[in-house]
């Protein structure tokens, strides 16, 4: 097999494929194999959290601890960093939002295991469910009418409107796609680098030579390097997608 | 561009996957922990609270101690000083009636010699008037009339007085 093969099959690889159903198209009733290890992220989630906080002592220490580290840093580092104390109404979704993006990235990083966040199918959904959740926030802080006017930035001036207006409102109807997007681009981008890397080093040692081997060790010790920088890449998109989450609801709330 | 189009089963899948963890978290994980956050927050702040409360509870009690001992230490002070000029006063009072006492007994034992001296002065010439007449009646064979008796003894006598004079 060739470099060009292996490659295609592995980008064939990391593209959705039915566990369970029938694949007759987009909307067939399946279930993907990235849907099977969202269910298991989420699932171990919900039994980590549950049995975490069952586990709480007042002197912090193990599985307890970890989580209420975690909480702890969406309150104060995400929450109440960009919404301030009126914020923590919103903090069981925005932990929710955190966690199930860190632990579905998490998840991916097992060698053989896909993140559940690795398809648009995901990331797309949830971008929309922040769409909706900011927006009806929104719209129950200021009305209907007076939210979409706060669209408008305010001193734009008048013969500008119709410019502008139409602007902002695809600024917020794009935030969803750029939410979904940049989250499932960094996990698609960061397997295939961890894939790309692999086919070296199974490939190096198929045809061992002087020359396969340096290329082989030099593509190990990246798959290392990058193993690590995808371990941090999880972390920071989880991060983002959080704190845009937090931005989006506080501009929903402080309209300009 | 069809392989970026999203399953609508994925779509589904995630949004109820999420909805899941949201209720579990919201309604079971989080408010034990957010208790917990708040408690120990709580806790280290009344443990702060009362860590200073002690150490100006502590500060307040060495001041006292400390002003305490500086009186005890005036007070001892004070109380030696005391006893110093007692002391002296009862060392000059020894002192002075020693010395009193002292001349007294001088001025009396004086006065006893002085008396002393003078009894045994009349005896002596008592017994010195009788000797004389003794020695002389031995010496002379003769006795003198009563006149030239007395005459001679006080011629005598008075030269004898004068030794007492001196």
């Amino acid at each position: 097999m060739d470099l060009g093969e292996s490659i295609q099959e592995l980008l064939h690889e990391l593209q959705p494929f039915a566990v369970i159903g029938n694949n007759t198209g987009k909307t067939s009733l399946i279930l993907t194999n990235y849907m099977v290890f969202l269910i298991i992220a989420i699932a171990l989630t919900i039994v980590f959290f549950v049995v975490a906080s069952r586990k709480l002592t007042l002197v912090p220490k193990g599985v307890g601890n970890i989580a209420e580290w975690g909480v702890e840093f969406v309150r104060n580092n995400i929450v109440l960093d960009v919404m301030g104390s009126e914020g923590m109404v919103y903090l069981p979704f925005i932990v929710t939002v955190f966690f199930a993006v860190l632990f579905n990235n998490f998840l991916g990083l097992i060698p053989g295991l896909k993140p559940g966040t690795g398809t648009l199918g995901t990331t797309f959904a949830w971008g929309i469910m922040v769409f909706v959740v900011y927006n009806w926030v929104g719209v129950k802080k200021h009305g209907l009418v007076p939210y979409l006017k706060s669209f408008l930035p305010s001193g734009t001036p008048w013969w500008l409107v119709w410019l502008i207006y139409p602007l902002e409102v695809i600024s917020h109807f794009l935030r969803p796609f750029t939410l979904g997007v940049r989250l499932y681009a960094n996990m698609y981008a960061g397997h295939i680098v961890l894939g790309i890397f692999g086919i070296f080093v199974v490939m190096s040692l198929a045809a061992l030579g002087p020359v396969t081997a340096v290329v082989g060790t030099l593509s190990l010790v990246m798959q290392i390097i990058m193993y690590a920088f995808e371990v941090f890449v999880a972390f920071i998109q989880a991060y983002v997608f959080a704190i845009l989450t937090t931005v989006y609801l506080n501009g929903a709330l402080h309209t300009h | 561009m069809e392989a970026i189009i999203p399953y609508t089963s994925e779509l589904l899948v995630s949004l109820v996957s999420f909805g899941v963890l949201f209720i579990a978290l919201w309604k079971f994980a989080l408010p034990p922990i957010m208790k917990m956050l708040d408690e120990r927050a709580e806790k280290i702040k009344d443990s702060l609270e009362k860590a200073e409360e002690t150490r100006v509870e502590a500060e307040r009690l060495l001041d006292e101690y400390k002003e305490q001992l500086a009186e005890a230490r005036q007070e001892s002070n004070r109380v030696i000083e005391q006893g110093r000029k007692i002391a002296e006063t009862m060392k000059d009072e020894i002192v002075a009636k020693a010395n009193e006492e002292r001349e007294s007994m001088l001025a009396r034992a004086r006065e006893e010699i002085q008396g002393e001296k003078r009894t045994a002065m009349a005896e002596l010439q008592a017994q010195v008037a009788d000797l004389s007449v003794a020695v002389a009646n031995r010496l002379i064979g003769t006795t003198l009339s009563a006149n030239d008796h007395k005459s001679l003894i006080e011629k005598f006598v008075a030269e004898v007085g004068s030794l007492d004079a001196e």
